[in-house]
């Protein structure tokens, strides 16, 4: 059969990739393979995908899951060669911006027929929302991301700042800088804000984007599939000169040991859940999550996450399906959570979840998520090249040069790109 | 007999030539000359990776786009200005090297060792460690320096438009001399001892016998010193990769580095493709250029 051909044609790239966490490619006559790529994540992450692989194997006989671990870093590249030689595995997982692009170019099966309602009437909204294009679930992540101020409220109350406690009460952005000025007299060095500026790539995208929509400016006009008007609008240049304002005033410590709030170097730190247990590990209960500032039109954060697609090539779509419902049962779900502390992809675990339940210290960032101040990256096949122009926009941006000019640049070579793809017409994949 | 023998020979001597440069052939052809044909004609296309749309035909779409995109003038702007310092600096160090590890003294072997050694290290590994020298703030070891002996205030070399470049030089010089040293210190063991010997007689000092013995002498290795220093020069990608991703701006951008990132990052290959081409285009013309130095050599011998 030609899924056991692609295994051992495999073998050497997965012997490679994942010494050790690849299972043998011999088994039962009578198994069936589910060929699983996914991400090699943080060390934690990693040990509950392989528990899950374990525990599905044996409740879901004969099924069962041969999981390749390929690194972060070059993941794309990586998968983007695999589905040009047609050696796409059963199951992929991928970065969740990415899904609209892998949709129109053919390599994913719609979820829809394969996933019951009430499965996606128990997840967030925003997990089911990042995984549509042109109508069609493609996608399914087991949680979502987070992101805010994170601040030490103990630096906020002797500035007598006033720390807001919902979405809504988000601080407005000019007071931000009166805050930061507040701040900065008592700081030593007058850096008072970290923007996890050492973080290049898709963090600039994931980060900033929030800032710009929060001022009524977006990356992408996604209807018109355009970013002239948008990328360059006055409310998206505004944004991200108050910002470049900010990195030219000092206000911004330059965070190339990512210690910068962990060392008390800053009391606020534009960032996402991940990094809240290394911040409550240093400061304990003082840390606190706070809305990003409202740029004009209200708070807007991020969202976002790595998420599970069936692909065209899959030679059993029912049993790859099963590996997806599987791992957002509520234990699954809980488990892969507790390893990443990341936002529980269904309602009912995050409101039990210690981090972002009723009582959670994290709770806001849940609250973003479901009342709709999470903006998902723009859902296109030109995400790639939206994203890669946003960040190298960025990057001249905060070495301060000319913001009108730059994302002006920026807007031209994304609707040229969009031009050479005659606008992304549907294709057989994603028709 | 003798003439049949003769004119065998002759037709052997005729084969032989093609006979032996067969398996080089075949080899550039397979590795050099096909993946070219590919990359032209591809250049004429608008082939992008994964795309599900037609393969067209758009002429010279790819070069006329190439010639108005400023990050790509930069860029060779780029590749010129570090091979125009890279070319001198690299190969002035790598003689001055050759020669003080070409006497005979104690603890030669770990000199020449001492010169040598970073040249066996990948670039990326040089890379990362010249990171952590470059760290910005006042912790970072090379700012650190700079401030104990009052010469600079922390400054961050990788994100400065200025500093970006010449930060990248030094790292790329002090990996790379250590191969070209090895080539002049092996064209120096290669002058007849009895030059300096006879020039001495003649009264020639230090400095006259290294002007008028060594350097003609030296200028066979010398010229391929500089002409592989140059074709390495631009093609300059890992260091910009890992450091500085091209930035900031279009500071260190290169070449290579657009190439790379417009056929991987944007998919586009038909213009990474023409990108390539323009790249062999300069390639080419620095390798002729060379080869003019060594015919005039050749002449003047």
């Amino acid at each position: 059969m030609a899924i056991s051909h692609r295994l051992q044609c495999r073998s050497i790239l997965s012997a490679l990739l994942c010494a050790a966490a690849c299972g043998s490619p011999d088994g039962a006559a009578n198994e069936l393979v589910v060929e699983v790529w996914a991400h090699s994540g943080q060390e934690a992450e990693r040990a509950v995908l392989e528990a899950q692989v374990d525990r599905f194997d044996q409740a879901h006989a004969p099924l069962r899951v041969e999981l390749t671990l390929i690194p972060e870093g070059a993941y794309d590249e990586q998968v983007q060669s695999a589905a040009l030689a047609g050696d796409l595995p059963d199951v992929l997982e991928l970065d969740g911006p990415f899904v609209a692009a892998y949709a129109w170019q053919g390599h994913l099966l719609p979820l829809d027929a394969l996933l019951p309602d009430s499965l996606l009437a128990s997840l967030l909204p925003s997990i089911v929302e990042q995984g549509r294009y042109r109508d069609r679930l493609w996608a399914l992540g087991s949680y979502d991301s987070g992101l805010g101020l994170f601040a030490r409220r103990s630096a906020l109350e002797a500035a007598g700042i006033p720390v807001p406690t919902s979405p809504p009460e988000a601080w407005k952005v000019d007071d931000l800088d009166a805050w930061m000025t507040r701040l900065a007299e008592a700081d030593e060095d007058g850096a008072v804000l970290d923007l996890h500026l050492n973080y290049p790539g898709e963090w600039y995208t994931y980060a900033f984007a929030p800032a710009v929509r929060s001022a009524g400016g977006a990356l992408l006009d996604v209807g018109e599939l355009r970013a002239h008007g948008a990328l360059d609008a006055p409310a998206s240049v505004g944004a991200m000169a108050h910002i470049q304002r900010w990195i030219a005033d000092g206000r911004v410590d330059p965070n190339v040991d990512d210690a910068a709030f962990v060392e008390g170097r800053v009391p606020l730190s534009w960032s996402g859940h991940w990094d809240f247990a290394r911040y409550r590990e240093a400061w304990g209960d003082d840390v606190v999550a706070l809305p990003l500032p409202d740029f004009g039109e209200g708070t807007r954060t991020g969202q976002g996450s790595w998420v599970w697609a069936v692909t065209a090539n899959a030679s059993d779509a029912e049993a790859s399906a099963a590996w997806i419902r599987f791992l957002l049962t509520e234990p699954e779900v809980e488990a892969m959570a507790s390893a990443n502390a990341a936002v529980p992809a269904r309602i009912s675990s995050a409101e039990a979840s210690p981090l972002y339940g009723p009582q959670g210290a994290l709770r806001i960032l849940y609250e973003q998520l479901q009342g709709g101040f999470a903006v998902p990256r723009p859902r296109t096949p030109a995400y790639p090249i939206v994203t890669s122009a946003f960040q190298e926009a960025f990057d001249a941006v905060r070495s301060g040069q000319d913001v009108e000019a730059t994302l002006t640049e920026a807007a031209e070579v994304v609707d040229q790109e969009i031009a050479d793809n005659r606008g992304y017409p549907p294709t057989t994949g994603s028709r | 007999m003798s003439s049949v023998r003769r004119s065998g020979r002759a037709a052997r001597i005729l084969d032989a030539p093609l006979l032996l440069t067969l398996p080089a052939l075949v080899g550039l052809l397979l590795f050099v000359g096909l993946p070219f044909a590919l990359a032209v004609g591809m250049s004429f296309t608008n082939l992008r990776l994964g795309s599900p749309l037609p393969l067209e035909w758009v002429g010279l779409e790819q070069y006329t786009r190439l010639l108005g995109d400023e990050t790509f003038r930069r860029a060779l702007v780029n590749n010129a200005y570090f091979a125009a310092v890279i070319v001198p600096v690299q190969t002035a160090l790598a003689l001055a090297a050759a020669l003080a590890v070409d006497g005979s003294f104690r603890g030669r072997g770990f000199a020449r060792a001492a010169f040598f050694i970073p040249a066996l290290f990948p670039m990326a590994m040089v890379a990362v460690v010249w990171e952590l020298i470059y760290a910005p703030g006042a912790q970072g070891p090379l700012n650190a320096v700079g401030q104990a002996l009052g010469v600079w205030m922390p400054r961050d070399f990788l994100r400065d438009p200025v500093l970006a470049m010449p930060s990248l030089m030094v790292l790329s010089v002090w990996q790379g001399m250590g191969l070209q040293m090895v080539i002049l210190l092996a064209g120096l063991q290669a002058i007849p001892r009895d030059l300096y010997e006879s020039a001495r007689l003649d009264g020639a000092g230090a400095w006259s016998r290294f002007v008028h013995v060594t350097l003609p002498q030296l200028r066979n290795p010398l010229v391929f010193v500089v002409v592989i220093t140059a074709l390495l020069a631009f093609r300059l990608f890992d260091q910009v990769q890992i450091l500085t991703r091209g930035g900031p701006g279009d500071a260190t951008t290169t070449v290579m580095y657009e190439a790379v990132t417009a056929a991987f990052t944007r998919q586009q290959v038909g213009a990474a493709s023409a990108m390539s081409v323009v790249f062999f285009c300069v390639v080419v013309l620095i390798t002729a250029l060379g080869r003019r130095a060594f015919r005039q050599e050749a002449s003047t011998a």
